[in-house]
């Protein structure tokens, strides 16, 4: 078994001097396939041909005003210039139809815009396309440009600390921020004897150095993408949550790979030859949870299951889970429609209000699309996430139809789809949406992100905000703050 | 379509290659800033939600002509569905209006503290910190002629404060950012206002950014930095760890310049109301809220739409806090960060702010299209966020100054026709008035 070579961050009594601070190693890695571009350019030919001659006159043959483009972005700098524009150079500053109207077109390309479905829309691939291939954090200028506010994740903003904050400068700082959490069961106190020997329940926990894990629905994972998956999460110290059958493959990353176990998977448990860090048990069984528990005394088991069983997880508590990755279809809905986001609160505050949500770790999947998401939703009380679809994209995956139901959807990956390339486009998303989480959680002056879980007092709804702001003024309907 | 060359009947032998190559694409582009609002479809690919086509193209116009557009532009609200877009005025009926000839008072007071250089701008707006290295000289120095020419301000940002700037210093703030580049005491002391820029709205919680590409050897120069290398100053203040070191800040500032005022500029995070109070009590004459919706310069996509509130909706808060703390008339009250249109100032006044920080508007003005690459490369193809020499040359001062101008020109003029319709003589009547709001969401 393969020891995961990036590791939580700790300092072990025996290497102090081993201590690095936890990294992950970036490198550019370009797409595959060219998706379509973002705009397209026309220009009409006679007008720029007209041009060109009306131009050569008035500069009496002096080329370098006549060649000068109204680009800089290399649209125009093909052989025949601007008629043959590359199109996908453009970024959309409209320099060149500004200067030329008559004669220069840029507009929006529509087939890049039918990229995704109808809710991973073609702004998320993009983001997700740059940080995947540059590990970086999506930067622009001009402000933002989307709408105001909205449902789900776009109805809420994080807090940030005006001046007493004890975080220095988020990514670019000295001082670290940990964004390491526990997965397992921690009491909520020890119990000492006599002899000051503890007894009762014991800490059952590990640690990985980033809220993220990365979660393969069965039909999605063909053999490669789980040896990609594997291998990525082995290389940042996470976790891939694959289907059984897969892990059984993949023995050689038993610290990487939890196994999803269905219950017809009960009587073969025994074919797993090593201690995987977390087993989830795809929906409830006792026999095989206590099967799994006797087998596997040094694994976590874990309960995946709907958020909808909201209701009943404080059965499953009592049962003795105390791991629940709790799943939203792939629009971050749940069976009754509910979002994921409502969903979170909701399931972490059941265990608050049970005095149990130290005990518990809550993995969250489903419509978490976005690196603020992931912020967004450790603050509404998950411990970490596993991603599922982002991986796809991350992967160049094209949407056959709307991807909602994992049963159910459907994606294509590049023919050219190598291991090597696959893994660190997973290790650059990771890296970007864990230095913006490091953003996230520096501008609210939190030092670790397990401080960061179900910290409602550092969110801001829209819903309670414009009802706080607007209340007063006439026509206002959205009830009271 | 105008002449497209540069000027006829000049002789091409005394101009070089650059130079013919700028003129010809300034005037293309001047050309075009006057075309596009005036043809019957915009460009296809103009325009967001917060930003639409016809509020650019708007700002264009009003630009060129100083009046807003009478041709069927939307120069009113943008499309996102929320804040200041599901806000409208509640007008009188017509018969009530203020007779046109009827004096309107849209002047401001800057600081109200009761002590100290007593300063009043004629309208309710001026123009917000962008650094030098975010924008170019040439951009800097036509926000400042329009500042001059109608006796209001505009601000350094926080990249330093190039000489050329000096004839100006009596209508420029003096910005003090985290980075602290090119703060001296003789710019301090050059200053009517000092500006402390705790947090700015685009990014919360996060220093300003100016990536390698546009840290020239002149912009290194100015911020005592290495060229080509990124700058990403530090969050917060790193001797500012609470209110009352705040107050030591605030001290400094009145003991190298005891005339300037002190403006502190905060983004909105959920305890906004208290840091305005913070910074009242700590001796602030202008408390300056940054909304989360604004920001010319780069910044991480998480911070513009994630971190902070938008400015709608914090400028209710601090405003009735500073009321139950009987302060609110000591203290100015500016907003900033998503406010575009002169109905937007209006709304936000009427939802309690004494005046409003213009930065994008500005730069719209001035041939912006919102493009979202001035941190790419060499900066801003139009010449307005980059420090390039060459691409820097096609904003001429005097016609940036000009357009500037004519936007305020017509920003007032909407400013005095909405209070007109609402029966107030003075926009300082406007302020708080919720009442005279409607929601249309």
């Amino acid at each position: 078994m393969r020891s995961s070579s990036a590791g939580p961050n700790l300092v072990t009594q025996e290497s102090p001097s081993a201590y690095q601070r936890y990294h992950i190693s970036t490198r550019l890695a370009p797409d595959l396939e060219k998706w379509p571009s973002r705009f397209k350019v026309h220009v009409r030919k006679t007008g720029l041909a007209k041009l060109l001659v009306k131009e050569l006159i008035h500069y009496r043959g002096r080329l370098a005003p006549v060649l000068s483009r109204p680009c800089m972005y290399g649209v125009f700098s093909g052989p025949i210039g601007g008629f043959a524009p590359r199109e996908h150079l453009c970024v959309g500053c409209l320099r060149c139809t500004t200067e030329f109207p008559d004669f220069v077109r840029v507009e929006h390309n529509a087939e890049r815009r039918k990229l995704g479905d109808s809710y991973f829309t073609f702004n998320y691939m993009d983001a997700i396309s740059y940080e995947a291939s540059t590990g970086l954090i999506p930067v622009k200028g001009a402000g933002y440009r989307g709408k105001f506010g909205g449902e789900g994740w776009d109805g809420m903003w994080t807090d940030m600390s005006e001046i007493v904050r004890p975080t220095r400068d988020g990514i670019h700082g000295r001082e670290f921020i940990s964004t390491v959490v526990d997965i397992g069961y921690t009491p909520n106190f020890l119990l000492f004897d006599e002899n000051d020997k503890p007894y009762g329940a014991e800490p059952h926990s590990f640690s990985i150095p980033l809220p993220i894990l990365f979660d393969a629905s069965p039909n999605h994972s063909a053999e490669k993408l789980a040896g990609i998956f594997a291998l990525a999460a082995d290389q940042i110290g996470s976790l891939a949550v694959l289907p059984f059958d897969e892990v059984l493959k993949l023995a050689d990353f038993g610290e990487s790979v939890a196994p999803v176990l269905l219950p017809e998977d009960g009587n073969r448990i025994h074919e797993l030859d090593f201690n995987p860090r977390l087993i989830e048990m795809q929906g409830w069984d006792q026999p095989l949870f206590d099967a799994l528990g006797e087998r596997f005394p040094e694994s976590i088991v874990a309960l995946r299951t709907g958020f909808e069983t909201e209701e009943t997880l404080l059965q499953y508590f009592d049962r003795g889970v105390r791991v629940f990755h709790l799943l939203a279809d792939l629009h971050g809905r749940s069976m009754d429609g509910r979002f994921v986001l409502d969903l979170i609160r909701t399931a972490h505050k059941r265990f608050v209000d049970a005095g149990v949500r130290q005990e518990v770790t809550l993995i969250g999947s489903g419509g978490i699309i976005a690196a603020e998401h992931v912020a967004k939703a450790v603050l509404c009380g998950l411990d970490a996430v596993a991603l599922d679809t982002p991986l796809l994209v991350a992967l160049q995956a094209k949407f056959n139809g709307d991807a909602m139901e994992r049963g159910n959807s459907s994606f294509s990956f590049p023919d050219s789809l190598s291991e090597e390339w696959g893994v660190q486009r997973l290790k650059n998303l990771a890296a970007s949406w864990r230095d913006q989480l490091l953003e996230v959680l520096g501008a609210m002056g939190l030092r670790e992100v397990r401080r960061l879980r179900g910290e409602m007092g550092r969110a801001m709804f829209m819903r309670t905000l414009e009802a706080e702001a607007f209340a007063d003024i006439e026509g206002y309907s959205g009830g009271s703050p | 379509m105008t002449e497209t060359f540069a000027s006829p009947g000049a002789s091409l032998r005394t101009f070089t290659g650059e130079q013919l190559i700028v003129a010809k694409h300034v005037a293309n582009l001047h050309n075009g800033f006057a075309f596009w609002p005036r043809a019957e479809e915009g460009p296809p690919a103009l325009g967001d939600y917060r930003w639409t086509e016809d509020l650019i193209l708007a700002t264009w116009l009003m630009a060129e002509t100083g009046r807003p557009p009478q041709n069927g532009l939307e120069y009113k609200v943008g499309a996102s569905g929320g804040g200041f877009d599901l806000l409208d005025f509640k007008f009188l009926p017509q018969d009530q209006w203020l007779p046109v000839g009827v004096e309107i008072d849209l002047s401001i007071p800057l600081n109200k503290r009761g002590e100290g250089v007593e300063i009043e701008i004629p309208i309710p707006i001026y123009g917000g910190g962008m650094s030098y290295g975010s924008v170019s000289e040439q951009v800097m120095q036509s926000r400042a002629r329009a500042a001059q020419k109608w006796g209001t301000f505009t601000s350094t940002g926080e990249g330093g404060y190039p000489l050329s700037l000096v004839p100006y210093k009596d209508n420029i703030i003096t910005q003090v950012a985290t980075g602290m580049f090119g703060v001296r005491e003789e710019t301090i002391q050059y200053a009517p206002i000092v500006e402390f820029k705790y947090a700015q709205g685009a990014k919360p919680g996060l220093g300003g950014h100016l990536l390698g590409d546009k840290a020239t050897t002149t912009v290194a120069a100015m911020r005592e930095s290495v060229p080509w290398v990124s700058l990403f100053s530090p969050f917060p203040f790193h001797s500012v760890y609470s209110v009352e070191d705040h107050r030591k800040h605030v001290d400094w500032i009145r003991t190298t310049n005891p005339r300037a005022l002190v403006s502190v500029k905060v983004s909105t995070p959920t305890d906004v109301d208290m840091v305005a109070v913070g910074s009242y009590f700590a001796g602030a004459n202008i408390v300056h809220l940054d909304g989360s919706y604004g920001g010319t310069g780069a910044a991480p996509e998480i911070a513009k739409k994630n971190i902070a509130m938008p400015i709608e909706f914090a400028i209710p808060r601090v405003h009735k806090y500073l009321e139950s703390e009987n302060v609110r008339d000591q203290v100015t009250l500016m907003a900033s960060g998503g406010v575009r249109t002169a109905y937007d100032i209006a709304k936000a006044i009427a939802l309690g702010v004494d005046g409003c920080v213009l930065g994008t508007a500005e730069l719209v003005a001035i041939g912006c299209t919102r493009c979202s690459n001035c941190e790419r490369g060499r900066g801003c193809p139009f010449g307005l966020t980059t420090t390039d020499p060459l691409l820097s040359q096609l904003m001429p001062v005097d016609w940036g100054a000009e357009r500037l101008s004519n936007l305020y020109e017509a920003y007032a003029f909407q400013l005095r026709d909405i209070l007109r319709k609402l029966g107030l003589k003075s926009i300082r009547a406007l302020r708080g008035r919720r009442d005279l709001l409607k929601y249309i969401g």
